[in-house]
């Protein structure tokens, strides 16, 4: 059996006298789309933290491919095939699109400690960075500086950048957050399009888009996953239900 | 033995001294976040403006006042004029802005004072000294120095845990938002914060006018010292400025009288003095650069 | 309407002002390296060889400031000790020469009065100087890594105050430049052009530098450390070569600049020369190469005048300083764009 793309284990964070995560137990299965859902203040930052390393757990173990990474650095992680989107963009804003997705490409190609050769006409880089950006839907927007582009058009570039470091394991927080109806359609018809091309670990809000996507769905509750099952269990799971998706029978007439 | 109480005794009078300034750039910092590079302009001023003061009026408690006074309202003439645009730029800016004060204040001190030092001597009052133990007498002046040090230390407390304003600068050292959030008008806040601290400055000053010469560039000497202190002790913290300021007072002026004597040990002569001054010199900065990366969030750090 | 529906013209018409932007950058190149280059020329029909000097104060200081902006304007880090590098390029030349007038060995060595080895050495103390200064103050962020940087060029700073063998604060004098084969250094002229030509060269390799995979990172980290480290790049390291780098620069600059005075004191390393520098990166313009250059002419030719002006020249220098911090934003070369546009 191939080892999870992602496997948490009894992990614990505190802040002071807030137990942030509190015994967490997860684990991403190769390929499938696991969607984490939860009320505010659950603990989803923290858990996302400690999973790409910007945040040390107080214990509890943290596995990236059957390898232990919990003392690994950012940066080591990334290389290890951890890809990420941030909720508040963290694009390089006086760069064009397709710089920063060349960038993801020039982590993964070799050293950087080049100083001669111009970045910005390496085709090495920038082949790649242009099907990251058309997988995306955004070749159009190639030399459209971050900081003009709309909204939505951001959140698709942070698609495009983890597919440029190609990401096997892409943890995506709140991707849909604020984007209007049309621009959520045009994401999750993208995410539906990678499932399976790599494992996605979806943190969100927004219940359309995890019934829509996910293989399976864990509900994380006061830093610790309280069920975990698939679209069907946990849909119907009546402590869910009560606690969590109180707007979910209004919803069920929508689809 | 005689020479480790006078050597101690002068490094607690320089810690008061450091923590009265150390307290105004911590605050300033800290809920301004603003970085004051003139904050020793305001020093100098203090120690100017209370000299001329006692010189003019024969009283040097007048002086003193007429140092707090003048420190402060160049403080709130700057902030009024300056920083108020400064809070929202980054370092680089904040910087610059202050350097270029600190060029105009030494320039236009000269203008107005001229070239010279100036004098002022300890008050007859308190002059001489007094004998403490057998071989051992300190001049009364220091001991008033770190009397007034340590009022200045007590009211501070009183004034943050039992006031208002102490409240709102408690605050606001933790959470600049949330103040605003409170609807505090947060510009009346800064420029209290900010004559409050060039006020200590000017104090801080003409106590070290009759030891000390008053003279231009005396700001930027110690301005280094106090940033060194406000980063050990942390930012924000006046329980910091305090900590910080003992231990870098401590540290500079014990290693001063004992590090060349201890080089002499080992070194020739020669070698022994060159090289023991400079490694006192460095010494404060060597704390620095260990509590920087053992504990860069300071000895007493402000609790968010 | 579809993200997908957005027409091309912003992307084109963003193309077009980039490539004006780039032409107004260039065109400031060549205008200052073409006034710079005609110097010796202007110098000798006019007879007037204080332009010269002035010229080549300029060059030196220009070379310091944009080895400094390599850091300050695409690394992102304020640093307020480079005067440390700048000061110990010095007085490697200094001591060099001193052990070389004296007939001393240093270090059981016979000196040197080679620029071919001076110039090099200064570079290379200067550059470990940085790696190891920089190791430690990229360990933090933000107001700590300004005040380390200061805190450990004061060290030095004293170190030198302290160090009566070499002069200490009266500082060392030398009683003649060093030697280049074929070339006679002890005349203005020829010292210029060797001015001249480091600063052509360090300039064209900053531009190679920036533009490369490792320029990337850095501006990258500038911008947003946090994306740059998930992708996966060490940022510390990338940074830490920067600072190396700058470093050895400003060492370069030292070392000229106590050629062209024959004279080193530890005002080279103080905290002022430092924020001078930083000065002259903003004015004009921190983050594009010629920058640097033009803000260290306007600042020395600014100095000069006032100073011609009035002996309290600083009173008008200071305000004008915070003026310019206030008002100009992003220095006196992206004026100079936005007026072309």
């Amino acid at each position: 059996m191939t080892a999870p793309a992602l496997s948490i284990t009894a992990l614990r964070k505190s802040f002071g006298s807030l137990r942030a995560t509190d015994g967490l137990d997860l684990d991403v299965r190769p390929g499938e789309l696991h969607a984490i859902i939860g009320p505010n203040g659950a603990g989803k930052s923290t858990m996302i933290g400690q999973i790409t390393g910007e945040i040390r757990p107080d214990s509890g173990t943290i596995r990236l491919f059957g390898e232990e990474v919990t003392a690994w650095t950012v940066e080591k992680r990334a290389l290890a095939g951890l890809g990420r989107s941030f909720q508040i963009t963290q694009l390089l804003p006086d760069f064009t699109a397709e710089d920063n997705a060349a960038l993801a490409v020039q982590a993964r190609s070799g050293s950087s400690f080049r100083f001669w050769r111009n970045a910005h006409r390496d085709e090495r880089l920038r082949g790649p960075a242009r099907a990251a950006l058309a997988a995306t839907g955004l070749a159009a927007r190639a030399d459209t500086l971050v900081e003009d582009l709309s909204h939505g058009e951001m959140r698709q570039l942070e698609l495009a950048v983890a597919l440029a470091m190609e990401a096997r394991l892409l943890v995506l927080d709140e991707p849909m957050a604020g984007m209007s109806v049309a621009d959520s359609k045009e994401v999750v018809d993208l995410l539906a399009r990678l499932k399976g091309r790599l494992s996605i670990l979806l943190v969100e809000h927004d219940m359309d888009a995890v019934f829509a996507l996910a293989d399976r769905i864990s509900v994380l509750v006061a830093g610790r996953i309280v069920a975990s099952g698939t679209v069907e269990e946990i849909r119907n799971d009546p402590r869910v239900r009560e606690a969590y998706l109180g707007e979910e029978d209004a919803h069920a007439g929508d689809h | 033995m005689q020479l480790f109480i006078e050597q101690s005794l002068n490094a607690l009078q320089m810690s008061f001294t450091l923590f009265l300034l150390a307290t105004g750039l911590t605050l300033i910092f800290g809920i301004m976040g603003l970085i004051n590079l003139a904050h020793g302009s305001l020093y100098m001023v203090g120690a100017f403006v209370g000299t001329t003061v006692a010189l003019k009026s024969g009283s040097f408690l007048l002086g003193v006042g007429g140092g707090i006074v003048g420190g402060a309202l160049a403080g709130v003439v700057l902030e009024l004029a300056v920083f108020r645009r400064l809070y929202a730029q980054d370092h680089l800016h904040q910087v610059l802005a202050t350097f270029g004060i600190i060029l105009f204040a030494n320039e236009a001190t000269t203008l107005l004072w001229g070239r010279a030092p100036l004098l002022v001597e300890v008050p007859g009052w308190l002059n001489g000294s007094v004998k403490l133990m057998d071989g051992l007498s300190y001049p009364v002046y220091r001991l008033a120095v770190m009397a007034v040090g340590a009022a200045v230390a007590v009211g501070l407390h009183l004034l943050v845990v039992h006031t208002r304003l102490g409240m709102l600068i408690r605050a606001g050292a933790s959470d600049r938002a949330m103040v605003a959030a409170l609807g505090v008008d947060v510009s009346k806040l800064y420029t209290v914060v900010f004559a409050l601290g060039a006020g200590l400055a000017g104090l801080a000053g003409i106590l070290a006018a009759p030891i000390q010469s008053t003279q231009i560039g005396m700001g930027e000497q110690i301005l280094i010292l106090t940033f060194v202190v406000v980063v050990v002790g942390g930012v924000g913290s006046i329980k910091g400025a305090f900590a910080g300021a003992v231990l870098i007072a401590f540290v500079d002026t014990l290693g001063r009288a004992y590090v060349p004597g201890l080089f002499k040990l080992v070194l020739s002569s020669t070698v022994a003095d060159a090289l023991g001054t400079s490694v006192a010199s460095v010494a404060i900065y060597l704390v620095m650069a260990i509590v920087l990366i053992v504990r860069p969030e300071g000895l007493i750090p402000e609790a968010r | 309407m579809t993200i997908m529906d957005t027409p091309s013209s912003p992307g084109a018409l963003r193309r077009l002002s980039d490539s004006l932007h780039l032409d107004a950058r260039k065109y400031t190149t060549i205008v200052v390296f073409g006034l710079l280059a005609a110097v010796p020329l202007i110098s000798a029909v006019t007879g007037d060889g204080y332009i010269v000097t002035q010229a080549n104060r300029i060059i030196i200081m220009a070379l310091f400031t944009v080895g400094l902006d390599l850091v300050l304007g695409y690394g992102g880090l304020v640093s307020f000790g480079h005067a440390a590098f700048y000061g110990l390029g010095g007085y490697t030349v200094a001591i060099l020469a001193y052990h070389h007038e004296n007939a001393e060995p240093i270090l059981g060595w016979a000196s040197t009065n080679s620029a071919l080895v001076t110039l090099p050495l200064a570079m290379l103390v200067s550059g470990l100087a940085a790696t190891i200064i920089g190791w430690i103050a990229l360990r933090t962020r933000g107001v700590h890594f300004i005040m380390i940087t200061l805190a450990f060029a004061q060290m030095i700073y004293f170190v030198f105050v302290g160090l009566k063998y070499y002069g200490g604060d009266d500082g060392l004098i030398l009683n003649a430049r060093n030697t280049l084969p074929g070339v006679n250094l002890s005349r203005p002229i020829p010292f210029y052009w060797l001015s001249f030509c480091l600063l052509t060269a360090v300039g064209y390799g900053l531009y190679r530098i920036t533009e490369s995979r490792f320029g990337m990172v850095l501006s990258g980290a500038r911008s947003s450390e946090r994306r740059m480290r998930a992708l996966g790049f060490d940022v510390d390291r990338h940074r830490l070569v920067a600072f190396a780098i700058s470093g050895a620069i400003a060492g370069l600059a030292g070392a000229l600049t106590v050629q062209e005075a024959r004279f080193a004191s530890p005002e080279l390393l103080g905290w002022m020369k430092s924020g001078e520098v930083i000065v002259m990166a903003v004015l004009g313009g921190s983050g594009t190469l010629i920058g640097p250059v033009v803000g260290a002419a306007a600042f020395i030719l600014l100095e000069t005048s006032l100073a011609t002006l009035t002996e309290h020249w600083m009173l008008i220098l200071g305000p004008f300083l915070v003026l310019v911090v206030l008002v100009l934003d992003g220095g006196l070369v992206r004026l100079i764009e936005r007026i072309r546009r």
